[in-house]
């Protein structure tokens, strides 16, 4: 617990637990597939902004309550790590529950909003799987009490467990419960792609990277500080940069194409090396709203760049990540078999990588019949070379088609791709 | 047991004698009054109408006679009905049902105790042995208070609880009774180890807003048992003040009582106390007679603090850290079973049929004067009693009574099944078993049930209850939503 401090604005975590309403029973196990695996040693943070008049008069407990029935149907989210004799990680679905933090915060949720984003970590709890795996929650919800009554929602989230996706239907579920909304009990899908494109090279995946064995600890083994930075690009100027830099074909390039193009000359152009001459993307296409089982369906593909990434023109680099990404599920599904289960991966941060989130519904959730002010995700546990979220975001000032970008990157690198954006792009940090 | 072999008691021919026996010592009134009666009868018959007309003018009756006849009559008749106690029904209880929120799975449990306890593995492993044989169910419920890591036990959380286990209870009671507050002459309110100032019986009457001259008790300290004395004291009562309504609320608020230590002879009571209650509307009136569920028998108190291993052996203490908790001595069985037998001995002779007191009784004689290495003959309660409610401590207490006295399984299932849905709500579980028959279906008119409870001090009491009227399925109460799902089997050992 740390004292209230400008460095530290957080402070006062209660911790407590919550499990679902009924007995799961059955001791139900969840077997991770290869793509769990994989993302492993990562985690997902979330925080949900809601103004003081969608939080007013709601106590801890009308917040607790819906998690109750939200677990009963979402199970999964209960469960523990356990290992089978084989040595391979599942999920035990025994009831150990939700961690719930509580936490208070000197500021306003607008001067917060206000502030250089760097800090949003704050609002949602460290979560590390180990030392004792076995006991250690999937999942933790704070909720952090501002100054002026509002309040946020801070999600983190194994990724083992399941994508972004699987983490924002988890907490829509909960909003949906909390607005005692009936909720349709959808079957839930079998397990997702491993790949619907049949393997034709077998070589390693690029987008994956073995790591030292961390044992029971899972978190990426980092030599730098990783810190994080939040900004917004309104649907005008990514229209603006579409129209003026793709001129060749301005309707085939999409909004996170042009942000990850923009991001990634940015970068080369920062680094000494001019690197990196690969990225990794992260997408998911078909994710199922509705479903009551988490699972990591994301597609994984690398774009590769075999000139100078930093001196080339914007378009063609747009051109090439629209055009030439190479999907590897197969391959990964290839690698993790057999006695690779045991071994540790890491695929944010192995790369420069982009996650693509625009398809989220993070708005879908209400308090009180209001919308969040603001939602923003970020990854935790990534790797050395980085990684950008790129989610819907909900600006005042009419269209709603911007984006908020997360990015998290070694401190140092950080600050000169901030400069970098802003002398470029303009972008406001 | 009776003194022959197994092999012989078993046999068909001595179960046929055995059961003939018993009825002729059971009914052997009945058997001595027939041949008289029959005696009689052929007399008048053989002595002819005529001789019967003569006999009756004969008797000269004189006006004074006569009155003094009537009169002696209906004064012996007068200090009959009024020595006679007052019959003590049981219109209804109703027994609380803790919300969803407060489940505590066995993962969830082990989890916090492994947070809490990080500095002393051993005392973690302890907890789990413990929890994995305890019988307890994944359904069982903890304060919210206690949810937190570490638990949170202010003041204010635990009178929290209290009213929430309480009035959700009364609440529960007024519906099912249509009792009004304003009916209620006596309060009566035990819960062991919280008591504040002012008292929960006093919070009851500020919330409910209850009669100025209601009379109230609060007991406090008395332990798992404590229900079975409000009982008694609420029969004392009821005895005094003639057309009364008494209302008895059983619970305890575990907030409070959470050990937060590591030592382990007091980490028992974590493991398998949880959250209860239960409030029960006594009555001495004659209007309740046709809706009363049940109707007050007997309360047989035995304590036995006299000796010093019984009274230490729950002792609520300090530990090296000045942690309060409740250690529980290793002797505990071997007291329990002792304070078993003294309450056997004083209630056998109150509800064993003849047939089994006189066997007790040749057997004891045989022992004392014959030969001491005879057996001694443990009457069989199964023929007084069809309902046995043995108060849910823990596995081994229920286990123990069911080895004493003998009890087929589905004799103490209601006591199993009240520890693993509810976990031991202390002085309320007796009425979650009670609870448990009727939703089942088994109890029926004239059902004579058994309620037994331990408690610290060391008390062991007993209440004797009569079944009213039939009560049928399906029943309100707090097996309702899972009462299809029992029986459950309850593993030795459950893997965590």
């Amino acid at each position: 617990m740390v004292s209230g401090s400008l460095e530290c604005p957080v402070r006062g975590e209660m911790l407590s637990s919550v499990v679902p309403a009924k007995a799961t029973g059955g001791n139900k196990d969840l077997e991770l597939t290869s793509m769990d695996l994989a993302m492993k040693l990562h985690y997902i943070k979330g925080a949900y902004f809601f103004q003081p008049e969608a939080a007013q008069g709601l106590s801890i407990h009308d917040l607790k309550e819906p998690m109750f029935q939200c677990l009963e149907l979402y199970y999964a989210a209960s469960g523990r790590i356990r290992r089978s004799e084989s040595g391979r990680p599942f999920i035990k679905c025994n009831d150990g529950g939700v961690r719930i933090v509580e936490a208070q915060c000197d500021k306003s949720v607008d001067e917060w909003l206000a502030m250089a984003r760097n800090n949003d970590h704050m609002l949602a709890h460290d979560q590390v799987l180990g030392p004792d795996l076995g006991f250690s929650p999937l999942v933790f919800v704070q909720f952090t009490r501002f100054k002026c009554g509002g309040v946020s929602v801070g999600l983190s989230w194994a990724h083992v467990l399941g994508d972004a996706f699987s983490a924002s239907n988890f907490l829509n579920l909960w909003g949906q419960i909390m607005a005692g909304k009936q909720v349709p009990l959808q079957p839930n899908s079998p397990a997702h792609n491993i790949s619907q494109f049949p393997i034709s090279i077998s070589r390693k995946p690029f987008s994956l990277k073995k790591v030292d064995p961390v044992g029971d600890y899972w978190l990426t083994p980092n030599n730098s500080k990783m810190v994080t930075h939040s900004f917004r690009i309104t649907a005008k100027q990514l229209h603006y940069y579409i129209t003026t830099y793709c001129i060749h074909d301005p309707n085939k390039i999409s909004d996170f194409e042009i942000i990850l193009a923009m991001i990634w000359q940015s970068l080369s152009k920062a680094r000494e090396d001019s690197g990196p001459n690969i990225v990794t993307i992260c997408s998911n296409n078909s994710a199922d709203k509705m479903a009551m089982l988490p699972s990591n369906g994301m597609t994984l593909s690398t774009v590769e760049a075999d000139f100078c990434v930093s001196k080339v023109e914007i378009g063609e680099l747009a051109k090439l990540i629209a055009e030439k990404r190479m999907d590897e599920n197969g391959l990964i599904g290839e690698l993790i078999k057999g006695d690779e289960v045991r071994s540790d991966f890491i695929v944010y941060g192995a790369n420069l990588t982009f996650v693509n989130l625009e398809g989220m519904n993070v708005y879908g959730i209400e308090m009180k019949g209001l919308k969040p002010v603001c939602v923003n995700y970020m990854m935790n546990g990534v790797g050395e070379e980085g990684t950008v979220v790129v989610l819907p975001s909900n600006e005042k000032d009419g269209g709603n088609n911007g984006k908020m970008v997360t990015i998290t990157l070694p401190q140092h690198l950080l600050l000169k791709l901030n400069n970098r954006l802003q002398i470029d792009w303009n972008i406001v940090i | 047991m009776p003194p022959a072999s197994p092999d012989f008691s078993s046999s068909v021919k001595l179960k046929y004698v055995k059961l003939g026996y018993q009825y002729v010592v059971d009914h052997f009134l009945t058997l001595l009054l027939v041949p008289v009666m029959v005696g009689i009868l052929i007399e008048v018959v053989r002595l002819g109408p005529q001789e019967i007309v003569n006999l009756w003018n004969s008797l000269h009756f004189d006006l004074i006679q006569i009155l003094c006849s009537s009169f002696f009559i209906i004064f012996i008749a007068t200090v009959y009905f009024m020595s006679k106690p007052r019959c003590i029904y049981l219109v209804d209880y109703a027994c609380y049902k803790p919300p969803v929120t407060c489940r505590v799975p066995f993962a969830t449990f082990m989890e916090h105790s492994r947070l809490i306890l990080s500095n002393n593995p051993k005392s973690v492993e302890f907890q789990m042995r413990i929890l994995e044989r305890s019988g307890l169910g994944e359904e069982t419920c903890l304060p919210p208070a206690i949810h937190y890591i570490p638990p949170k036990p202010t003041m204010e959380a635990a009178r929290g609880e209290a009213e929430v286990v309480i009035f959700s209870a009364m609440d529960s009671l007024f519906k099912k009774t249509g009792l009004k507050p304003k009916d209620i002459d006596i309060l009566i309110v035990n819960c062991s180890l919280f008591s504040p100032t002012p008292s929960l019986s006093a919070m009851v009457i500020n919330k409910y807003k209850l009669r100025s001259n209601i009379k109230s008790f609060n007991l406090s300290g008395m332990g798992c048992s404590a229900g079975l004395i409000s009982i008694d004291l609420a029969r004392d009562l009821l005895q005094v003040h003639p057309n009364s309504n008494a209302v008895v609320v059983s619970t305890e608020i575990i907030t409070p009582n959470y050990y937060q230590g590591n030592e382990r002879a007091m980490l028992l009571p974590n493991c398998l106390f949880r959250m209860g209650g239960a409030a029960i509307l006594l009555s001495n009136r004659r209007s309740e007679r046709r809706r009363a569920k049940y109707r007050l028998v007997h309360v047989v108190r035995t304590h036995k603090g006299a000796d010093d291993k019984a009274y230490r052996c729950v002792f609520e203490e300090e530990d090296k850290e000045g942690k309060v908790g409740i250690s529980l001595s290793k002797d505990l069985m071997a007291i329990a079973g002792e304070a078993l037998k003294s309450n056997i001995t004083t209630i056998g002779p109150l509800v064993l049929p003849g047939s089994e007191q006189l066997l007790f009784l040749l057997t004891l004689i045989g022992r004392k004067v014959f030969n001491p290495k005879w057996k001694p003959y443990i009457p069989d309660f199964k023929l007084a009693f069809e309902h046995f409610c043995i108060h849910a401590g823990g596995r081994a207490v229920i286990d123990e009574l069911q080895k004493n006295l003998q009890l087929s399984a589905e004799h103490v299932e209601a006591s199993r099944m009240t520890l693993h849905r509810f976990g031991n709500t202390s002085s309320s579980s007796l009425w979650y078993e009670m609870s448990y028959l009727e939703a089942k279906g088994r109890m029926k008119k004239g059902d004579r049930i058994w309620q037994i409870a331990f408690g610290s001090g060391f008390k062991c009491n007993s209440a004797v209850w009569k079944c009213n009227r039939t009560i049928k399925k399906p029943t309100d109460g707090p097996w309702e939503d899972c009462i299809h799902r029992y029986p459950v089997h309850i593993p030795e050992v459950v893997k965590l």
